[in-house]
């Protein structure tokens, strides 16, 4: 998700082609055209500007629903119901590919989290983390905390310091309601990444924009990304 | 027989001819022009095939500049074929008529948006409150938490649609996917 507020003029996009499975939009306003995964702007009058990244989630809804009790969302449009397609996961993941990098232990088709650190990038391979969860990393001098969901496939990255202390967390496996537990205060943290009881409490961990990915496309916009591995 | 034995009216028919010709030429460039200006990016840019760095460059330009491009090629293509009809047999009127067919055609596909008949679009989106929502608890969505606003999009439907402007707390957004 992006802001589409380029040098004080508000843009509206539209879909405008592809470029290997990734798909680009182009703006009314001026028809420059915009790559989707990077916010960026390859040809046209705006060449060279980007978009800035708005944070947003990658949630189930049931996972949403409890954290917006007064939040809305995007109206179906009947005409075009038939379009939906609730299965498009393992029915995007059987579609070919047209760019592999075969000297790398994923395949193109692998889901990753990618994110993006002061410009070094960092793929976690989706079943590892999903294994592992909570993931703790470090990239480029950033302590990272991957965490999935009680659901097993919400997601968020945080940084993982506490008033300016790296801290470690751990899944607290003995409560009825998921929690997680940090080493440097003891205190209980939801998956908002607030801290709920404890002497951290109404503290909130900062967040760090990632995105849910097929390897290929990852790797193909990030070509120095590392691959976690644990 | 060389060229300073000509009557001064066989001089004029070799050169009527060779005027011609020339009209001929003039108008397969143009349609060469007006389709190429369509069918290049089209074909470039076509889903389940790899796009060079370089020849994408090239069907952007392209189709930057099709509406105009096509146009005037297609308005010489037709001034060139009134020209060219009255001389032209059965066959070259035939020849004519499905070129300026397929430069037309061109010409109206540069300004269209056949994307968007795959995927359309969705302007003026509508919202539901998250208790009105049919979603079923495990389905996923993209999400937004902006100057108190809070918006869900289903990934069903972004899957589909692609691409939705949108303002969340007042500010104007792309969603992507």
């Amino acid at each position: 998700m992006w802001t589409r507020t380029i040098r004080g003029r508000v843009l509206h996009f539209y879909l405008a082609g592809i470029n290997n499975q990734n798909f680009l939009m182009r703006d009314k306003e001026t028809g420059t055209w915009w790559q989707q995964i990077t916010g960026k702007a390859i040809y046209g009058p705006l060449q060279g500007a980007a978009l800035d990244l708005v944070l947003g989630d990658e949630l189930t809804f049931g996972q949403w629903r409890t954290e917006s009790p007064s939040g809305q969302v995007l109206a179906p449009v009947a005409k075009y119901s038939k379009e939906y397609d609730p299965n498009w996961e393992p029915e995007v993941a059987k579609l070919p590919v047209v760019i592999s990098f075969p000297g790398t232990e994923l395949k193109s088709r692998d889901v990753v989290i990618g994110l993006t650190i002061n410009g070094a990038a960092r793929a976690y391979p989706w079943e590892t983390f999903a294994k592992q969860s909570p993931v703790l990393d470090r990239v480029n001098g950033t302590p990272l905390l991957l965490v999935l969901g009680s659901d097993g496939k919400s997601f968020r990255v945080f940084v993982a310091r506490i008033d300016g202390h790296d801290a470690e967390f751990f899944l607290q496996a003995d409560t009825p309601v998921w929690a997680l537990l940090d080493t440097v205060t003891a205190s209980q943290w939801n998956f908002q990444g607030c801290a709920t009881s404890g002497s951290a409490q109404g503290k909130c961990l900062a967040r760090i924009p990632a995105l849910k990915d097929y390897w290929f496309d990852w790797r193909n916009y990030h070509s120095d990304t590392t691959i976690y591995k644990h | 027989m060389s060229p300073s034995r000509l009557s001064s009216s066989q001089l004029r028919s070799q050169s009527q001819t060779w005027r011609w010709r020339w009209i001929w030429i003039g108008f397969f460039l143009c349609a060469f022009a007006g389709i190429a200006w369509f069918f290049v990016p089209a074909f470039i840019i076509r889903p389940f095939r790899y796009q060079a760095p370089r020849a994408l460059l090239v069907a952007m330009s392209l189709r930057q500049r099709a509406p105009i491009g096509t146009l005037i090629a297609a308005l010489a293509c037709f001034i060139l074929a009134f020209a060219l009809w009255k001389i032209s047999s059965r066959w070259g009127k035939a020849l004519l008529t499905f070129t300026l067919l397929v430069v037309t055609f061109s010409a109206v596909m540069a300004r269209l948006n056949y994307f968007e008949w795959m995927f359309h679009p969705l302007p003026g989106p509508q919202f539901l409150a998250q208790s009105e929502s049919k979603l079923g608890p495990r389905e996923m969505i993209m999400s937004v938490r902006l100057g108190g606003d809070d918006r869900a999009y289903p990934i069903s439907q972004m899957a589909y649609h692609h691409v939705l402007n949108d303002v969340v707390g007042g500010v104007p957004i792309a969603v992507t996917y």
